[in-house]
């Protein structure tokens, strides 16, 4: 029972975390069609702001969040224009899923690069958002942090899928992913909605860049992991599937939770990897991935 | 005073270095309906895409409402009172019915009133009402042609544009088509039809347009059209017949 309570509860705090940070990757694939390289990037900059915040300033974890939400989506919104618009009308005339993926890698390693020379590469310790932790079950410990941190996820998951789901510009969103022409023809001005939609992906990774950084450290490379655990979320979960990105989130947290309570930490990643080449080759697409179009 | 609300003057576009449509004129007065017939693959489709801002002209001009508009983006043009139903709908599949219909009503100034254009629309096509929380990939073809219908209808349009309303739909799914049509006419919505079935549409349009190698070759009635044997024979067949 004190197993099944451990592995309940690690999977939904890794798979919300993960979670967050790969649905911004999903919305962005969805709606424009490339993988965003600087996702990772948005992730640092969130800890350096809640560096920034909770230690230099010694604000409140409320204005930590709000900080790097304005600020990822501010910079998410720059890199849109700066690395993707410009090619977006050349779109069908070059391998512009490859060329973005480039793109914005440089932006990635520039943000990156930038952060070095301002922070210097120091591992700078971030204060927890909340500090204590409760016993929920016979032992099984929960930092308070942890729940913070998946609660938030879910807020924002929930609160993006409300907002593709009931508002004027969600739905414009979901329009164009699923027949740009058509959105189009209903006035929808493509110009503006595409940087607002990477601004708002961004700032996803930002908020859970405030957490990650707390539960890690602030660093000018802080990004690559939860980049690549990201791309490998949005590639099981299936491309542009905002669902299968949730799933995908929540059953890798899943089969980390189980290695790390019944065989052990250091096997997690190998016993992870090899599910997915395994999923991936039974179900190419991923989990709920069509074949063909069909997004968010 | 009686300037034509879409006036098309030496119009060329394509695709790529591809012309299909080559120094086409047209024009549509208000609260006329037109309709352009000819033969498959001479750009009807192509010349409705270019009016709509989805295809780029390369040379001539698209005057709406007495304003240039080619050049224009396809949002922008839209936003003025162009309304096109493409071929294949357009629907969003993925998005219930309901949600296609609200789409129709982003553009701001239709997007206050989406609730009573909703209303209207479910008065319109009971059909479409009955599936409103279907999603749009699941609709029969008749069905997905009526609410992409019922989408264009939930913005103000100073111009409906319709590609080939009767494309692969069964007789009864046409007839339910072309009646939502008629009763559009009948409240003088200025109408622009590509058509291929002649015998359909000859109750509802005002004027033909002969679309050929890209460009309109004859206008007229349906009257003045019909005697000339050729294109009677080519285009009007079945209809002369009967």
């Amino acid at each position: 029972m004190t197993d099944l309570v451990g592995i309940l509860v690690t999977t939904v705090i890794l798979g919300s975390i993960y979670g967050l940070v790969a649905i911004g990757m999903t919305l962005i694939y969805g709606t424009l069609r490339i993988l965003d390289m600087s996702q990772g990037s948005m992730v640092m900059i969130g800890g350096f702001v809640a560096w920034g915040v909770l230690v230099s300033a010694g604000w409140s974890p409320v204005l930590a969040i709000l900080f790097a939400f304005a600020a990822t989506f501010l910079l998410g919104t720059a890199t849109q224009l700066v690395s993707v618009q410009p090619l977006m009308g050349r779109r069908n005339s070059i391998d512009f899923e490859m060329i973005t993926f480039i793109t914005t890698f440089a932006v990635a390693m520039i943000l990156t690069n930038v952060a070095l020379e301002v922070f210097g590469p120091e591992q700078r310790n971030v204060t927890p958002v909340i500090s204590g932790s409760v016993d929920i079950y016979n032992g099984v410990n929960l930092p308070y942090q942890s729940i913070a941190m998946a609660g938030v996820a879910i807020l924002f998951m929930v609160g993006l899928w409300a907002f593709l789901g009931m508002t004027r510009w969600g739905m414009a969103i979901r329009a164009v992913a699923q027949d740009l022409d058509a959105a189009r023809l209903m006035g929808v001005p493509v110009s503006k909605l595409y940087p607002v939609t990477m601004g708002l992906a961004s700032s996803l990774a930002g908020i859970a860049g405030v957490f990650l950084g707390s539960l890690y450290f602030a660093y000018p490379s802080a990004g690559n992991l939860p980049l690549l655990e990201a791309l490998i979320v949005v590639v099981f979960g299936g491309l542009g599937s905002l669902s299968g990105t949730v799933y995908a989130a929540y059953a890798i947290g899943l089969i980390q939770a189980v290695t790390e309570i019944f065989i052990g930490t250091t096997w997690d990643l190998p016993i992870l990897y090899g599910v997915i080449i395994v999923v991936l080759i039974v179900r190419p697409q991923g989990l709920r991935g069509k074949p063909s179009e069909a997004r968010l | 005073m009686n300037e034509p609300l879409l006036e098309i003057r030496s119009l060329s576009a394509g695709y790529g270095s591809a012309t299909v449509i080559q120094g086409l004129d047209l024009s549509v007065r208000a609260h006329e309906s037109a309709v352009i017939i000819g033969p498959n693959g001479h750009g009807k489709t192509t010349l409705l895409r270019a009016i709509a801002g989805l295809v780029r002209a390369s040379e001539g001009e698209v005057r709406f409402d007495g304003v240039p508009i080619n050049g224009r983006s396809p949002e922008r043009i839209a936003a003025s009172g162009v309304v096109l139903v493409p071929q294949g709908d357009g629907l969003f599949p993925e998005m219930s019915v309901e949600d296609n219909l609200l789409m129709g009503a982003f553009v701001s100034s239709s997007w206050r009133r989406r609730r009573e254009s909703l209303e209207r629309v479910y008065s319109l096509f009971p059909q479409v009402k009955e599936r409103a929380r279907q999603q749009a990939r699941t609709l029969s073809g008749g069905e997905r042609r009526l609410a992409a219908l019922g989408r264009a209808l939930m913005r103000t349009s100073k111009i409906l544009m319709i590609d080939e309303p009767s494309l692969g739909l069964a007789p009864i799914a046409i007839d339910a088509v072309y009646g939502a049509i008629a009763e559009l006419k009948e409240r003088e919505t200025t109408l622009l039809l590509v058509e291929e079935n002649f015998s359909h549409v000859r109750g509802v349009a005002d004027s033909f347009h002969l679309l050929e190698m890209g460009t309109i070759v004859r206008t007229g009635s349906y009257d003045e059209l019909v005697k000339d044997e050729e294109i009677a024979s080519a285009y009007l067949g079945s209809a002369v017949e009967s």
